[in-house]
């Protein structure tokens, strides 16, 4: 009897178990892994998110004009693993805690994260490389900075220039 | 009078569930969300039925396997007119991770059309509650247009 009594007066003291969802806010854990979340701004067009996407959810597609890339993610083909967000060596993909995705049948292909990237423009002649914003250059382009803004022609030259001056061999420009 | 209790029965959708191939994820998940007290729909009028012939809601899970496919149609044109199809998962709209498998007939949209989608891989419990508070939604503006008026 007595240990009966202390579960319900226990009971009575927590309150009720049932989450007030439809009516206040549920309660999600903060680790929860809802809809990925991307910021254009940090992405450098490297598709390890697509490479590694389970379920084909992310598209990467070069514009007619060739000025940029359009970057897809569709919600309603994520399976929410987070690969994407795991391998983004800049952090621009994360999981978001975000769950409220209901959204009706005809809204079915514009639930989705749709972005344009542009390309990144070499220092010296121009050409388009991919976008090298500043979380790419703080995490790998301090040893070179200088080559590192280089498209890869530009890069092979100044490597073979700057070889050419340590060992003291004739270039084109001083034969 | 129909016209009133017709009114009146999005009050209390009565919920059927079709497993259309799916991996039992999304199966536990909606019976979670009524069989548990911490979600618990029924306390929002809502009632799994066993028949598809009672059934307002239909919420469907899978990527409708080629094997299931006639059967789930069959059951899908039991369920009398007034209905409100609800996707619970990435499998019925896209196929989720078994895209372009060679026995998946995933976008369900081709044999029946959605009205609700849940995406998730399970979605919540409240998720899934959710898509049911959305097409009880569907459903109200059904009547007020006429829609579903018997003839």
């Amino acid at each position: 009897m007595l240990p009966f009594l202390k579960i319900m007066f226990r009971n009575l003291m927590l309150g009720p178990s049932t989450d007030p969802f439809p009516f206040a806010p549920a309660k999600t854990h903060e680790n929860f892994r809802g809809c990925a979340e991307f910021d254009p701004e940090k992405c450098i067009l490297c598709g390890i998110c697509r490479h590694v996407c389970a379920a084909g959810a992310i598209q990467i597609r070069v514009n007619e004009e060739g000025t940029g890339m359009q970057y897809v993610l569709w919600h309603n083909s994520c399976v929410f693993c987070g690969m994407c967000a795991h391998y983004c060596p800049t952090g621009a993909l994360t999981m978001s805690s975000n769950w409220h995705l209901t959204h009706l049948g005809k809204d079915k292909f514009s639930n989705c994260i749709s972005s344009f990237i542009h390309f990144g423009e070499c220092a010296q002649c121009g050409a388009k490389i991919q976008p090298r914003p500043l979380a790419i250059v703080d995490k790998i382009g301090t040893r070179n900075p200088d080559q590192f803004l280089l498209c890869p022609k530009c890069k092979r030259e100044s490597i073979v220039k700057r070889a050419a001056k340590v060992h003291h061999l004739p270039t084109q420009e001083n034969p | 009078m129909l016209q009133f209790l017709s009114r009146l029965a999005p009050r209390s959708p009565w919920i059927y569930r079709i497993n259309a191939g799916s991996c039992n994820g999304c199966d536990v998940e909606m019976a979670t969300a009524a069989l548990i007290p911490r979600y618990d729909v029924e306390r929002l009028g809502c009632k799994y039925c066993g028949s598809p012939r009672h059934a307002d809601v239909v919420l469907i899970s899978g990527p409708l396997t080629l094997r299931v496919r006639d059967k789930v149609l069959r059951v899908f044109d039991e369920i009398p007119h007034p209905k409100v199809t609800v996707a619970v998962g990435v499998c019925p709209v896209s196929g989720g991770c078994f895209r372009d498998g060679y026995s998946v007939g995933a976008d369900i949209d081709h044999y029946i059309p959605l009205d609700v989608i849940v995406p998730g891989c399970p979605p919540r419990p409240q998720a899934i509650m959710e898509g049911v508070l959305k097409a009880v939604e569907v459903w109200r503006a059904m009547i007020e247009e006429g829609i579903c008026s018997p003839s």
